[in-house]
């Protein structure tokens, strides 16, 4: 090999290691090794004292037969995910973005920041908030308007409707996400088809109905796929409001891998869960994939719009 | 004013009144704006209202009460306030007429505040940042659970995470970025593709290997640990948004730097990275508010006090007193909520400036 062809190898080599390698070392280290472990540790028996004894199956025979909680967190999941999901985080999200666009520009701006807040709050503080609001006794916001508006009895959500605070709680964060994606989907219409619309003598409605919604297929179904994912495995502002409870009630199953891992000590059972969770998340998003045919969207386009 | 006369006579002529139809046009783009604004002012209510009692309940509260009535006097200034100024907004065209409308309105709704609730406003609730003890104060000893630590331990370590998180994401994501945007080597499509699916990957559902790793390496319980661990499983996103950037960049700009003798790691750090400064500060901004907000992850990565970041600090702060004193939580909240609104509120325009795949997010 001739010295400069040489001197090339080791420099390309060089340039991969520095612009590469931190990457790589980082994404190995705390992102694939975890992976790895947590197939391993899901066929292990490790308990509250971190040793590992034995290799079993132990763990997914007793999810599949002996845990009888298991089928209330997965009903519990269902729910959660699929009212959250299709009233805010498709829907509502669709409405804002429409009607945000619809208005003046700098007010539309001002609108979606404000629903962008709680997204960019700390999910504490958020947390603390709807405490705040659906709080029991007198002092709650929601019992406030109640009590003194209404003249109803106070009354307590977080212990009653349970469900219906975390699906609220969850739908107005995620709502916020898909009225950005949307709304720059909308902006990216071409002008001159809503100009052209309006000269043929059609309305808003008509408009939103046959010009906007058909451009919204695509980013529509890719928020469906990607909600559903990080709806399966979100449990954060769950585990702040109602801490899963009351008992099992809010549950869902991520909560549920995690409840079991850090409150019980079952290590080896929740990381056997979380890959079930997993697994139930890949397969609901590739049938998305194939019912939304999604692979349409990969292929080039035919007329090239601008 | 000759010939406008003489157009409005032929439309007259024409048996069209177009000023009545232009009136009427007019009309119908006022209702439907006006109740468009409406919607969304209906809506936000829910969101802004929460944000607007914890900090009433943080000015006015003392200890074993909220004072309820001081947020609805607000309210019923600030409401018609809004309404008034929504309204000149529409119907007025200029700018400057509406800018000096809306500082009467505020100097009016700011004077009117001050009358009815000013005298209720007090500081107290903000002592936690003086004196460590006041949850001891609070409850007697025996029944506090955890010994506090200062507040500014946990804002420092909050601090410190955050910034060290957001030094290595920009770092680490910025190579990373440029080179698979630009150079063509071995395994390119492996390697994009697995960052993709790594990407998809929920990660929160690694949880507990990681907390067993970081047992192992001994990194458990410290800050450095809960830094790294954050800033892998976000990296592939920002690299996506990073190639995004250095994607727009066009080649002949390193071309031309390396025509004049520039070797490609300095055509890279001294022409590259300047073009994509608005990446930098926008993925700079991002991974701060997330490190930020953090909770999960240092509720089971972190557990001495000394240790302790604001996310943690507050909760054990509202688990300890929230059924005593409402005020000093709220305080705390708000002090802690405020250096992300601040990042937000200033650094939005870049922000919207990300792209990933295609999708403005």
């Amino acid at each position: 090999m001739p010295d400069f062809a040489r001197a090339q190898l080791r420099r390309q080599r060089i340039n991969f290691g520095l612009f590469l390698g931190p990457a790589l070392a980082l994404l190995f280290l705390f992102f694939v090794a975890p992976i790895v472990i947590d197939l391993v540790l899901a066929f292990t028996d490790m308990g509250r004292t971190l040793q590992v004894s034995k290799l079993t199956l132990e763990n997914f025979e007793r999810m599949f037969t002996r845990d009888s909680r298991l089928l209330g967190a997965l009903g519990v999941t269902f729910i959660f995910v699929l009212t959250t999901l299709t009233v805010f985080n498709v829907t509502f999200a669709l409405l804002l973005a429409l009607v945000t666009t619809a208005v003046p520009r700098q007010l539309g701006a001002f609108f979606r920041a404000v629903w962008l807040l709680p997204r960019m709050s700390p999910s504490v503080v958020y947390a603390l908030l709807w405490l705040w609001v659906v709080d029991p006794n007198e002092r709650g916001l929601l019992n406030q308007i109640v009590v003194h508006v209404f003249g109803l009895p106070p009354i307590d959500l977080r212990n009653n409707h349970p469900l219906l605070v975390i699906i609220l709680a969850n739908g107005f964060i995620g709502a916020s996400l898909g009225m950005l994606i949307f709304t720059s989907a909308i902006r990216s219409i071409p002008e001159h088809l809503f100009h052209a619309a309006r000269v043929d003598g059609a309305g808003s409605l008509a408009i939103v109905r046959h010009i906007t919604l058909p451009a919204m297929r695509w980013p529509i179904s890719y928020m469906t796929i990607h909600q559903t994912l990080s709806l399966l495995v979100s449990f954060e502002y769950i585990l702040l409001i109602t801490g899963g409870g009351p008992f099992y009630d809010t549950t869902v199953f991520s909560l549920y891998a995690y409840r079991r891992a850090f409150e019980s000590g079952e290590y080896a059972y929740g990381a056997a869960l979380s890959l079930v969770l997993v697994a139930i998340g890949v397969v609901a998003a590739l049938a998305m994939w194939r019912l939304m045919d999604m692979q349409k969207l990969l292929q080039p386009p035919r007329i090239e719009v601008h | 004013m000759v010939s406008g006369d003489a157009i409005a006579g032929r439309a007259v002529a024409a048996r069209t009144d177009w000023q009545a139809l232009a009136r009427r046009g007019w009309r119908t783009k006022f209702t439907a704006q006006s109740a468009l604004l409406a919607f969304l002012i209906l809506i936000s209510v829910p969101i802004l209202l929460p944000y607007f009692w914890m900090v009433v309940i943080a000015f006015t509260a003392r200890t074993g009460g909220v004072a309820s009535d001081v947020l609805w006097t607000a309210c019923a200034v600030i409401l018609p306030g809004v309404l008034v100024y929504s309204i000149v907004h529409m119907s007025v065209a200029s700018p400057r007429l509406r800018t000096v409308a809306g500082l009467v309105l505020l100097v009016i709704v700011g004077a009117l505040l001050v009358a009815l609730v000013g005298s209720k406003l007090h500081l107290d609730n903000f002592r936690f940042l003086t004196r460590a003890n006041f949850v001891e104060e609070l409850r007697s000893k025996a029944t506090s659970g955890a010994q506090f630590p200062s507040v500014w331990t946990a804002f420092f370590n909050s601090l410190a995470l955050a910034l060290s998180q957001t030094v290595i994401i920009l770092t680490v994501s910025s190579l990373a970025g440029y080179y698979i945007s630009r150079f063509a080597f071995r395994g390119r499509n492996g390697f994009l593709q697995g960052l993709l699916v790594l990407h998809a990957f929920p990660a929160m559902t690694l949880i507990i290997p990681i907390f067993l790793m970081l047992h192992w390496i001994g990194l458990l319980d410290t800050i450095v640990g809960v830094m790294l661990v954050l800033a892998a499983i976000e990296l592939p996103f920002y690299v996506f948004v990073m190639k995004g950037f250095f994607d727009g960049v066009p080649w002949d700009i390193e071309m031309s730097a390396m025509t004049d003798g520039a070797t490609r790691r300095q055509a890279f750090r001294l022409v590259v990275l300047p073009q994509v400064r608005v990446g930098l500060i926008a993925v700079a901004v991002f991974a701060f508010i997330r490190a930020w907000e953090e909770y999960i992850f240092v509720r089971t990565f972190l557990i001495e006090n000394k240790n302790w970041v604001m996310s943690l600090y507050l909760f054990w702060v509202s688990d300890d007193v929230m059924g005593v004193d409402y005020g000093i939580v709220a305080a705390v909240a708000v002090f802690y909520v405020l250096p992300s609104l601040l990042l937000y509120v200033f650094c939005q325009k870049y922000l919207t400036q990300m792209t990933i795949g295609g999708i403005k997010g």
